[in-house]
C-alpha cells in the first residue's frame, strides 16, 4: 500500500473549484483557493497519468495514461456528507493495446481515443467495450496528438516523428492539412478553433502558432472550417533554452513550458510578455489554465499555481519629480516615504500627501555618506571632513523629518559610516580607525574605538550590534568579518574572506544568529554560542549580488543579477520579483509592506532606483505575481541516496541527488517540504548519518568531483515548525580544489591533468575513539580511508588500497564477533571483506573475497546469524539476487571465512536491482523495473531457504534504492527513491 | 569543461576515438559477439537505425573473413537520417516501417535473406521513463517487423532494449519469433544505464505467420493484473558480456593508461550531421535568450 508518492507530475487540470494533479498513478484533488489536498485516489495500475478530460455531459472525468484509462466522478460537496470522498473511480482501469495520446468525449457514454499509431478508438464507457476503430495510413509512431470534437465528426491532429502535424478527419482517406516547419519531434499540440489558433511545441526549442490565412466562414466545430481553410504558420517563436514540452491557450495568452523549467507567456502575435523560471530547474511536464490562474506540474514533483497577472499586470511603474535636478541618493524611511539627497539638499517626499520638504545641507565636501538606522527612523548624513547631521522621522500624525543633531566630528578623513542598530553610528577613518558614536542629548560621544586589522581596502561596508549590545560585528571592504567588544581595540574574532572582494553588503543579528549577505552570491550564517562565535553554513543563491533582507524572518532577500533587480524567497527557493533596472551600481532601495487594496491586506514591495537622473518607482503587489505551491518541489533529478529519520513524531528525510543538492525535508500530516538544501559541485552519490543525540547528527555526503562534505545538523521544533540548524564541518576535495590543482593557469595554457576525474560511489563511517574513520569506495577502483578529527575539523587520508581493479560500488561496515568488518562490492560482482578493527595500523588487505553477481552490485544487505555466521545479500545489474551464507571458522581470529551455502534467483525482477533490505526473516528488493518484492528467508541446517511472498509496484521510475522506515511484525514500511520517492507499506501476512 | 574531461570520464568514448570508431557503441557489438559469436558464418547483415555508423563499421571489419571473396559480404545500413558514407556498406535512407525499405534490402541481397539483423536505434529520450521505454519498444518492434521480412529462418537478431517496468512484455513478444532470447549487457555499457541488448537466436516465426507491414506490430499487454506483478512475469536469462579483463565503463581511468607512455587528444571521428537544435543555434547566435 502506498502511503505517499512524489514523482514527476505529468498531468494537471482545472475543474470547477478544483485542481486535479496526476502524480504517478494517483489522482490528487486540491481545492483551488484553500490549496488544500482534499483527496488522493488510486487512478491507474502502476502507470503514470498523462491526461484528465472532464466530460461536457456531467460530472465525469476521463483519466488516462500509457495504455490505460478509467473514469472518475466528482460529487458536489454541498450535497455529499461530510467526510465522504468527493472523487470516486467508476471502474477498474481498462488496458488498450496501444499508448494513448488524447481523448475527447463524443457523448455522455462514448469517448474517442487517439493512440500512438494514429488509430482513433471509440469506447462505450458504460459497457466498457471498444465499439469502433479507424487507423490512419500515417501510422509511424506519434509523439503527440490531439482529438477535437466536431459537430458530427472527430478531427485528428497527429504530431509525427517526421516533424510535422497531420490533420485529418477521423475515418477519412486523405489528410486535410500537413503543418510543416518544425525541425524536431512535435511534443504537444493545443488548439482553440474559436480563436483560430493551433500551437505546437517541439524538440527544436521553438513554439509555432498556426492559423487560417484568412477569416474562415464556418465555425471551428464544423468539417467545412477544416476543409475550406488554408492553415499556415503565423509565428515561429523562440524563448526556451531547451525542448518545449507543452502549451496551453487562454483568452488572451499562449503559455508554453519547457525542459528548461521556464514558463513563457506569449500574446497571440507571438510576442514574449514574460518568462518565469520555476520548478527548481526541473522539466515542466504539464500545464493548464482557467483564464485567471495557471497550474504547472514538474519534474521536481511540485505542483504550482501561478496568477496570470504575472504576464499582464506585473508591476506599477512611475517616475516622480521632487524638484531635484540630479539626485544622488534615494532611500525609504520607516513610514515608507522617500528621502532624496543631492549635493546640497535632502528632500523628504510624502507618498500619501505628495508633499515634499527640503532641508539644506551645509557640508564642506560634496561627497556625502548617508546611512539609515535599523528602525529606519534615523537618518545620518556625514561628509568626509566630519560634518554630521542626524534627522528623525516623526512616527505619528503628519509625516516630516527633524534635524536632531548637527555637529562636526574630529575623526580625520571619514571613509565609511554605518548604523549599528538604532543607537550606534560606526565611523571608519584613516588607518582602519573605527569610532563608535552614540547620542547624548543633542550631541554625540564616542563610546568605543576599534582598529581594523590591516587589509588592502581598510574600511567598512556593513555593521551590526547584538541585542545585548555586547558584540559589534563589522565587515570590511576586503570581505572579512570582525567581531569587537567595547573594551577591546582589536577584534576578539575575525573570519577572513567571508564575502569576496566587495565586502559584506549587510549584517543582521537576530537573537543569537548572525546572518550576512555579500556580492559573492551567498548568505552566511553564524551563531553566538556562550562566549564564542561560530561560523555555521553558507547558502548559495542564484544571483551574484545579494544585498539585504526585506522581512524580519530573513526569508525575502533582494539583490541584482546583472542588470536585473531580484527578490528571492529562500524557503521556497524561487525568485519572487525580477525587474530590469540597469544594475546595482546606482542608488536604490526597496521596502516591503502591507496595504489595504479592495478591503484586503495585500503584501507589496516598492522599489526605487535612479536611472538617467530620474527617480523611478516600481510597485509590486505580490498576490498578482507570486506563485503558490500545491505540492512543494524538491530534487529536480534522480535521488541517488536517501536516509529517513524519525525525530519524535516527525519524519525527516535527508536526500542527495543527481541535481547536486543535499536536502533535508520534513513531512507533517499533509505536506512534504524541503527545510534546507546544500549544494555539491557534482552529483551526490552517497550519504551516511551518525546520531550525536536525539535531534542532532552528522551527515557525510560524497559523490562526483571526489568531494566529501560533513555537516553537523540539528533539527529543532519551535512552535510546531521545524527549524534546521547546520554547521558545515568539512568540504573536502580528495584531488584538491580546482585552484589547488591548476594554480593560476588560464584555460588557454592549461596543461593536461592526467589524473582521472574520480567519483566517490559509496562511503561508510566508523566511530574511532572521539573521532571518525571514513571508508570511501571510489570509481578509480581505490578504497580510500580518511580520518576525521572533531577538533581540527580536518579530513586526512590515512590509508589506501588498490586491491580492486574496477569501480567500487558499495561499502558497508558491519560488526561480527565484536570486530568491525568492511564489505566492498564492485562493478565486476566481487564481494570482499576487510578486517578494519585496527584500522590505523593494519596492512589493509582483504581476508575474503567471492564473486556473486555477473556484473555490478548495486544493493547490499547483511544479517548476523548465531554461531559465527553471516548472511550477505547482493542485488545487481544482472537482475539477480544472491544470498551467501558465510562462517568464520576461528572465533578468535578474523582471518578467513568459508562460504557454507549460496542461493540466487533472477526470477523476480526484469531490471537492475538497486535496493535490498533484510528485516527479521524477510527480505525486500527494489528494482528499476519499478517492482518491490517481498521474500522470506531462513537458514536450515546450513542451507538458505528463500521464498517469494508478494510483489507490489511503485510509481517511482529509475529506482536507486530503498530505506527501511519501520517493521512492526505485520508490515514493513520502506521509502523507495529514484525519480521521486514513495513510501510503501508492505504487509507480511498475506491473506 | 576541459577538452580532456570527456576522455577521462568515459574510457570507451576515448578508445572509440583512438581506434577510429564513430561512436563508443562499437564496443558493445564487439563484446556481444565475444559472448554470443553472432558473426559466425554471416555474409549478409542488416544494420537498422545505423547512424552514425559504428555498428556498420564493426560489421565490415568482422564479416570480411567469413567469405573468400570480399564482395560476397553484403552489409546494408538503414536509417531515416543521412549518414556519412562507409566503404563496404550499402546505405538506404529510409523508414523501417515501410515495405519498400524491406524490398530494397532484399534487392541488395539479390533475393536472398539476411543472416543477421542488428539494431542499435534509440529514440530522443524525453526524461519520462515510461514514454522512453514505450517508444524504444516500438522502435524495436518496428525493427522486428522489418526483420520478419528480411531475416532467414535460423537467423540472429540483436537489438537495444531499455530494461524498464514493462520490458517483460517485449520478451514475451520476442519469444514468439525466436527460439533463444537472452538479454546481454556489454561491459562497455554502464552499470547505471537501463540499456541492454536482446540477442535472439534461431528465427522461427509462429506457424502460418505472414510478414505484414500494413499494421504496426504492437507489444503485448498484461492480460490481467495478476501478471503485472508476481513471479510469473516473463523474464529471460541475463548475461554480462565482454572479457573480464576489458575496461569497465564505470571506472575512472587516468589519461595515461597502464602501459602507455603518452597521451594525445583525438577529435571525434564523426560529428552530428543535422541535429534538431541546429536551427535555433544559428538563429540565436547573435541574440541571447536569457533566463531573466
Amino acid at each position: 500500500m502506498s502511503v505517499f508518492t512524489r514523482t514527476d507530475v505529468t498531468a494537471v487540470k482545472f475543474y470547477k473549484n478544483y485542481v486535479l494533479a496526476g502524480i504517478g498513478s494517483t489522482v490528487n484533488l486540491f481545492h483551488k483557493t484553500s490549496t488544500k489536498l482534499l483527496q488522493r485516489l488510486s487512478g491507474l495500475y502502476g502507470q503514470k497519468i498523462y491526461g484528465f478530460v472532464p466530460s461536457q455531459y456531467g460530472d465525469k472525468i476521463f483519466v488516462f495514461g500509457g495504455k490505460q484509462f478509467t473514469v472518475v466522478s466528482l460529487s458536489d460537496p454541498e450535497q455529499s456528507n461530510e467526510g465522504t470522498d468527493l472523487l470516486c473511480r467508476l471502474f477498474e482501469p481498462v488496458v488498450c493495446d496501444d499508448w494513448l495520446h488524447s481523448a475527447v468525449w463524443i457523448n455522455k457514454d462514448v469517448i474517442a481515443l487517439l493512440t500512438a499509431h494514429n488509430v482513433v478508438q471509440k469506447w462505450d464507457i458504460k459497457a466498457g467495450t471498444l465499439t469502433s476503430q479507424h487507423a490512419s495510413k500515417d501510422n509511424s509512431i506519434l509523439y503527440s496528438g490531439l482529438l477535437l470534437k466536431l459537430e458530427e465528426d472527430v478531427l485528428v491532429m497527429a504530431g509525427t516523428v517526421f516533424s510535422e502535424v497531420i490533420i485529418h478527419k477521423c475515418g477519412a482517406e486523405r489528410p486535410l492539412h500537413h503543418l510543416k516547419g518544425h525541425k524536431g519531434v512535435i511534443f504537444s499540440i493545443s488548439c482553440e478553433p474559436s480563436r483560430n489558433i493551433i500551437v505546437t511545441t517541439s524538440d527544436d526549442r521553438s513554439v509555432r502558432i498556426w492559423g487560417p490565412d484568412n477569416e474562415p466562414t464556418h465555425p471551428g466545430t464544423t468539417v467545412e472550417y477544416w476543409k475550406d481553410t488554408n492553415i499556415v504558420c503565423k509565428h515561429e517563436v523562440y524563448g526556451h533554452l531547451a525542448r518545449v514540452m507543452r502549451s496551453c491557450i487562454t483568452n488572451d495568452l499562449i503559455i508554453s513550458v519547457g525542459e528548461d523549467s521556464a514558463i513563457c507567456y506569449w500574446d497571440y502575435e507571438g510576442k514574449l510578455l514574460k518568462k518565469a523560471l520555476t520548478h527548481q530547474n526541473g522539466c515542466i511536464w504539464s500545464v493548464d489554465s482557467d483564464n485567471t490562474t495557471l497550474v504547472t506540474g514538474g519534474g521536481d514533483c511540485g505542483v504550482i499555481l501561478h496568477p496570470l497577472t504575472i504576464a499582464t499586470d506585473y508591476s506599477y511603474n512611475e517616475i516622480i519629480d521632487v524638484g531635484v535636478a540630479s539626485p544622488k541618493k534615494v532611500i525609504f524611511t520607516a513610514r515608507k516615504n522617500l528621502l532624496v539627497m543631492d549635493e546640497n539638499v535632502l528632500v523628504y517626499y510624502d507618498f500619501i500627501s505628495k508633499v515634499k520638504s527640503t532641508h539644506k545641507l551645509n557640508h564642506d565636501s560634496t561627497y556625502k555618506l548617508l546611512s539609515i538606522s535599523s528602525c529606519k527612523q534615523l537618518i545620518a548624513i556625514a561628509d568626509m571632513t566630519g560634518k554630521l547631521d542626524v534627522f528623525l522621522e516623526k512616527c505619528k500624525d503628519d509625516a516630516f523629518i527633524l534635524n536632531i543633531i548637527d555637529t562636526k566630528l574630529q575623526l580625520g578623513k571619514i571613509l565609511s559610516m554605518h548604523w549599528a542598530g538604532n543607537r550606534h553610528l560606526v565611523f571608519c577613518s584613516d588607518d582602519g580607525n573605527v569610532s563608535v558614536l552614540a547620542s547624548n542629548n543633542a550631541t554625540v560621544e564616542i563610546v568605543a574605538r576599534f582598529v581594523l586589522p590591516f587589509c588592502k581596502e581598510r574600511w567598512l561596508t556593513a555593521s551590526a550590534i547584538d541585542s545585548g549590545s555586547k558584540y559589534f560585528v563589522l565587515g570590511d571592504r576586503c570581505g572579512n568579518i570582525h567581531i569587537f567588544v567595547k573594551e577591546q581595540k582589536d577584534p576578539v574574532k575575525s573570519f577572513s574572506k567571508v564575502h569576496g572582494r566587495y565586502g559584506p553588503t549587510s549584517i543582521n543579528i537576530v537573537n543569537n544568529d548572525i546572518i550576512t549577505t555579500g556580492r559573492d552570491g551567498t548568505i552566511m550564517y553564524f551563531t553566538i554560542q556562550g562566549d564564542g562565535i561560530k561560523r555555521l553554513s553558507a547558502k548559495d543563491l542564484a544571483f551574484e549580488w545579494v544585498e539585504k533582507f526585506l522581512d524580519k524572518d530573513q526569508n525575502l532577500v533582494c539583490g541584482f543579477q546583472e542588470r536585473v533587480f531580484v527578490v528571492y524567497n529562500i524557503k521556497d527557493n524561487c525568485k519572487v520579483i525580477e525587474t530590469p533596472c540597469g544594475g546595482g551600481h546606482r542608488s536604490w532601495d526597496a521596502v516591503r509592506y502591507f496595504e489595504k487594496v479592495n478591503e484586503k491586506y495585500e503584501e507589496c514591495i516598492k522599489f526605487v532606483y535612479l536611472k538617467d537622473a530620474a527617480i523611478n518607482i516600481t510597485t509590486f503587489q505580490l498576490s498578482k505575481i507570486t506563485s503558490t505551491n500545491l505540492v512543494h518541489g524538491s530534487h529536480a533529478k534522480e535521488i541517488n541516496c536517501l536516509k529517513a529519520l524519525k525525530l519524535n513524531d516527525d519524519a525527516v528525510y535527508i536526500s542527495g541527488g543527481e541535481d547536486t543538492t543535499l536536502r533535508i525535508s520534513s513531512v507533517d500530516a499533509v505536506n512534504f517540504k524541503d527545510e534546507v538544501a546544500f549544494k555539491h559541485l557534482s552529483s551526490i552519490r552517497t550519504l551516511k548519518t551518525h546520531a550525536i543525540d536525539d535531534n542532532r547528527f552528522l551527515i557525510m555526503s560524497a559523490g562526483g568531483r571526489a568531494q566529501i562534505c560533513i555537516k553537523d545538523v540539528q533539527i529543532l521544533k519551535e512552535n510546531g515548525t521545524i527549524r534546521v540548524k547546520s554547521e558545515e564541518l568539512v568540504d573536502h576535495f580528495i584531488r584538491g580544489t580546482d585552484k589547488e590543482r591548476k594554480g593560476n593557469q588560464t584555460w588557454r595554457n592549461c596543461s593536461i591533468d592526467f589524473d582521472p576525474e574520480m567519483r566517490i560511489m559509496d562511503l561508510d563511517l566508523l566511530k574511532y575513539k572521539d573521532d571518525f574513520v571514513i571508508f570511501a569506495g571510489c570509481s578509480d577502483s581505490h578504497l580510500r580511508v580518511f580520518s576525521y578529527k572533531n577538533k581540527s575539523k580536518k579530513l586526512e587520508l590515512i590509508n589506501e588500497s588498490k586491491y580492486h581493479n574496477t569501480c567500487i560500488l558499495k561499502t558497508k561496515i558491519i560488526t561480527i564477533l565484536n570486530k568491525t568488518t568492511l564489505i566492498t562490492c564492485t562493478t565486476r560482482g566481487d564481494v570482499t571483506m576487510w578486517d578494519i578493527s585496527d584500522v590505523i595500523n593494519c596492512n589493509f588487505e582483504p581476508f575474503f573475497s567471492t564473486k556473486t553477481n555477473k556484473s555490478g552490485i548495486n544493493a547490499l544487505a547483511t544479517a548476523n546469524l548465531p554461531e559465527n555466521q553471516l548472511l550477505v545479500a547482493t542485488g545487481g545489474d544482472d537482475n539477480s539476487i544472491h544470498i551467501i551464507l558465510l562462517e568464520i571458522p576461528d572465533q578468535d581470529y578474523l582471518g578467513s571465512m568459508i562460504m557454507l551455502n549460496s542461493w540466487q534467483s533472477s526470477n523476480f525482477h526484469s531490471s537492475q536491482i538497486t535496493g535490498l533490505c533484510l528485516v527479521g526473516n524477510y527480505m525486500l528488493s527494489s528494482s528499476i523495473d519499478q517492482r518491490v518484492t517481498l521474500l522470506s528467508w531462513s537458514v536450515k541446517e546450513r542451507n538458505i531457504v528463500c521464498e517469494f511472498v508478494s510483489q507490489t509496484s511503485t510509481d517511482v521510475a529509475d529506482v536507486q534504492g530503498m530505506d527501511l522506515l519501520e517493521f512492526n511484525g505485520d508490515s514493513i514500511t520502506v521509502c523507495v527513491f529514484g525519480k521521486g520517492m514513495e513510501v510503501i507499506n508492505v504487509p507480511t501476512n498475506q491473506e | 569543461m576541459g577538452k580532456t574531461s570527456k576522455d577521462k570520464r568515459d574510457i570507451y568514448y576515448r578508445l572509440a576515438k583512438e581506434e577510429g570508431w564513430r561512436a563508443r557503441s562499437a564496443f558493445k557489438l564487439l563484446q556481444i559477439n565475444e559472448e554470443h559469436n553472432i558473426f559466425k558464418g554471416v555474409t549478409r547483415a542488416v544494420d537498422l537505425c545505423a547512424a552514425p555508423g559504428s555498428w556498420s563499421q564493426v560489421l565490415t571489419k568482422n564479416l570480411r573473413q567469413n567469405a573468400q571473396n570480399v564482395d560476397d559480404v553484403k552489409i546494408v545500413a538503414v536509417d531515416l537520417q543521412a549518414m556519412a558514407a562507409l566503404p563496404g556498406v550499402i546505405q538506404i535512407q529510409g523508414d523501417i516501417t515501410k515495405v519498400s525499405t524491406a524490398n530494397s534490402i532484399i534487392q541488395e541481397f539479390e533475393g536472398l535473406k539476411a543472416d543477421l539483423v542488428v539494431c542499435d536505434g534509440a529514440p530522443d529520450v524525453t526524461g519520462l521513463h515510461d514514454i522512453d521505454e514505450y517508444v524504444q519498444s516500438q522502435l524495436l518492434l518496428a525493427a522486428l517487423n522489418i526483420t520478419t521480412h528480411v531475416l532467414k529462418y535460423g537467423g540472429v537478431f540483436v537489438a537495444k532494449i531499455f530494461r524498464g517496468k514493462d520490458v517483460s512484455l517485449l520478451y514475451s513478444q520476442l519469444k514468439q519469433f525466436f527460439e533463444h532470447v537472452t538479454v546481454s549487457k556489454p561491459r562497455s555499457s554502464r552499470n547505471s544505464s537501463i540499456e541492454a541488448f536482446v540477442v535472439c537466436k534461431n528465427y522461427q516465426p509462429p506457424e502460418g505467420y505472414i510478414p505484414n507491414m500494413v499494421n504496426p506490430l504492437l507489444d503485448h499487454k498484461y492480460c490481467d493484473f495478476n501478471q503485472f506483478t508476481g513471479p510469473n512475469r516473463v523474464i529471460v536469462p541475463f548475461n554480462a558480456c565482454g572479457d573480464l579483463s576489458a575496461y569497465d565503463s564505470d571506472t575512472s581511468y587516468p589519461l595515461l593508461l597502464e602501459g602507455q607512455t603518452s597521451y594525445e587528444y583525438k577529435e571525434p571521428v564523426q560529428s552530428p550531421i543535422n541535429p534538431p537544435y541546429k536551427e535555433i543555434l544559428e538563429k540565436t547566435r547573435n541574440i541571447q535568450i536569457k533566463n531573466t
